[in-house]
């Protein structure tokens, strides 16, 4: 008997000592981890968010819609029916991946993200990815002042304003309706940025972790979530006399411009799958490139990577130029290599 | 027992087949790549390529013939045949599919028919693929129709008795092969068949054609056309001057790619006529006589 209510002595003592401790021991459980969205983050430290967020209130408005649009060019209309293809020329993914092109994204590094997106399967573009778009803070920056002038000046600060400025000037196709937009906005917010994406040490996501738990230091926090990424695509022009002189003291790598012409040349004029002019793998092909290469007409390599091709009458496709940001003078010269010894 | 063992021995031959077939789907899915641009138009001089227009693009078409170079009829009294034309076609083309095109087209008609609207409908069955599919294949019908005024001569084909007398059609089979980069083949084999005839034609004319490219550039190449017509009528019909009345249509030029979807023939043909219900029963110059001519086409397409 006495055994007995020893043991239930201890056993209640014990159990006592067990519900005290879990009320004192802190919660080790992390606030944060890599799948968490950066704006999520963002606004947990108090961060004032830019107004991207999609109106869901208009009619018809989702991501599911916005995602056929941006890789379609088209979509259902909320009413039923297909709407009118936005342009007959090109989609977004003709000159935007919609995954994460940069491995730092501190940086816009061209030939970083050339051995990033090869590794990936990506194509290599003019344009800046849409992934992680909502995140940024400002288009259309830098020399797309010289190529759209007063019309960037809306853009620059106004997500919706740069995709309509995308859909009319740089797709050459009809203006979106408001659900348009705002389904394109909702998709956007589906390939935001990850915490992951951000690659920081132990050390930040720590700081991190303590600044969202412990409410402290949240401005340091902010500034240090904001420094791992870019808030805006930087984008300047080179003219093709620049390049055409930078060949005299840039080597070219042939098996870095072999990436180039596959990545990048190939995605448009490969089956002519945005382009009239076909490219291939053939002879043929690089004899052409090379032939031109020192002319000023608008196969010159020179010429259409650094002026891009204009719409011809009656037609208004066109072929847009690369920033040195997303063609550096090395990688050119890269790819001009490449195809000198393909066509030798 | 014995139905035992041929039923696992069917199971085994199953087992193979669906397994073969699998394997065969997966290697052709990993090997196979497009072969574009076999040719370069939707046309080779006159034949139809296996090329199709892609989806929701238009091409306007203008092709002429100019009258002949050399012979009775050409000459500096025409300015080597530039000064006459043989026949003119002016048409819109649309691709529904990638592999689907119909079209509309007017030509001034070089055979005894005259001012037709002609229809068109092509249908590329299979394209070359490499490791998969050693050529392309496409279907075509074409459809005319004569807007002469009727002539008051009965006997005549222009003396139309009924309104059907005013259409021919044709029907063709094209197999094309990008053999390399340079060079492409294709065969053809067709039917036109005519509601009305002369006295003693065939209404249903079978012919067999072939079409050579030979690319010396990216962009500029030579090509080939040829049509044999199998008709007696043709063999033994003979002109006033006692050679043959008709001949088969032959023709060689040279195509420019000038940018932005614009392709230019240039060629020189004893046909006359532009279409498949003219040109395949009703050319008659000969080349040895001097019966050739001075051709070009000019297509241009439009995305719409």
């Amino acid at each position: 008997m006495i055994l007995r209510y020893k043991i239930l002595g201890v056993s209640f003592i014990a159990l006592c000592f067990i519900i005290f401790a879990s009320l004192i021991v802190p919660d080790y459980s992390p606030a944060i981890d890599e799948t968490d969205r950066v704006f999520k983050v963002l606004q947990s430290l108090g961060d004032e968010q830019v107004d991207h967020f999609p109106n869901t209130e208009i009619f018809g408005v989702s991501a599911k819609r916005g995602k056929q649009l941006i890789e379609e060019g088209f979509s259902t209309k909320p009413g039923g029916g297909k709407t009118k293809k936005q342009s007959k020329h090109f989609v977004c993914t003709s000159c935007h991946n919609m995954e994460k092109e940069d491995p730092d994204l501190r940086f816009a590094d061209p030939q970083a993200r050339l051995d990033y997106t090869d590794a990936q399967g990506l194509p290599f573009l003019q344009g800046t990815s849409m992934y992680g778009a909502v995140n940024r803070e400002k288009f259309y920056n830098g020399d797309y002042y010289k190529k759209y002038g007063d019309l960037v000046l809306a853009a620059r600060n106004d997500i919706r304003e740069a995709i309509q400025l995308c859909a009319v000037e740089c797709a050459q196709g009809r203006r979106l309706k408001d659900w348009e937009v705002e389904s394109i906005l909702a998709y956007l917010w589906t390939i935001d940025l990850k915490v992951g994406d951000l690659n920081m040490d132990a050390e930040q996501m720590s700081f991190l972790d303590r600044s969202l738990k412990n409410n402290t230091l949240k401005d340091s926090a902010i500034a240090l979530v904001k420094s791992r990424y870019l808030n805006y695509s930087p984008a300047h022009f080179v003219s093709a006399e620049e390049s055409r002189n930078a060949a005299a003291e840039i080597k070219g790598v042939p098996e870095n411009g072999k990436k180039v012409y596959d990545n990048s040349c190939l995605h448009c004029h490969e089956g002519q799958r945005y382009s009239y002019f076909l490219l291939d793998d053939t002879d043929m092909s690089f004899k052409y490139l090379k032939k031109r290469e020192g002319s000023y007409t608008d196969h010159s390599i020179y010429q259409a990577s650094r002026y891009g091709i204009e719409s011809v009458s009656g037609r208004r496709s066109y072929m847009p130029q690369y920033p040195v940001e997303k063609l550096s003078e090395q990688q050119l010269q890269d790819l001009i290599a490449y195809v000198n010894m393909r066509a030798d | 027992m014995l139905d035992r063992r041929r039923l696992s021995r069917k199971l085994r031959l199953v087992k193979r087949i669906i397994l073969f077939v699998f394997l065969l789907v997966i290697s052709s899915q990993l090997s196979s790549q497009v072969v574009y641009q076999t040719f370069k138009d939707t046309r080779v001089i006159n034949s139809h390529s296996v090329e199709t227009l892609p989806k929701r693009h238009l091409d306007f078409r203008i092709a002429h013939r100019f009258g002949d170079i050399a012979g009775e009829a050409g000459g500096w009294p025409t300015f080597y045949g530039l000064e006459t034309a043989a026949d003119v076609l002016i048409g819109f083309e649309y691709g529904i599919t990638d592999n689907l095109m119909i079209g509309i087209s007017r030509t001034k008609g070089a055979g005894p028919l005259n001012q037709n609207i002609n229809s068109l409908i092509k249908y590329r069955v299979m394209t070359q693929e490499k490791g998969r599919n050693p050529f392309s294949l496409a279907l075509v019908g074409v459809g005319s129709y004569s807007t002469m005024s009727a002539c008051g001569t009965p006997g005549l084909l222009c003396f139309f008795a009924k309104r059907a007398h005013r259409i021919s059609y044709n029907a063709q089979v094209l197999a094309a092969s990008k053999i390399n980069q340079r060079l492409a083949l294709q065969f053809s084999l067709g039917l036109t068949y005519r509601n009305n005839v002369e006295f003693q034609d065939q209404n249903d004319l079978p012919n067999a054609g072939i079409v050579v490219k030979y690319q010396f550039t990216k962009v500029f190449g030579i090509i080939i056309d040829a049509t044999y017509v199998f008709s007696e009528f043709r063999r033994e019909t003979l002109a006033a001057d006692g050679t043959r009345e008709f001949s088969n249509p032959l023709g060689i030029g040279f195509e420019w790619e000038t940018g932005g979807g614009h392709v230019f023939q240039i060629n020189l043909t004893n046909s006359k006529g532009l279409i498949e219900t003219d040109y395949i029963p009703y050319t008659t110059s000969s080349w040895t006589d001097g019966g050739f001519r001075l051709g070009f086409t000019i297509s241009r397409q439009f995305k719409l």
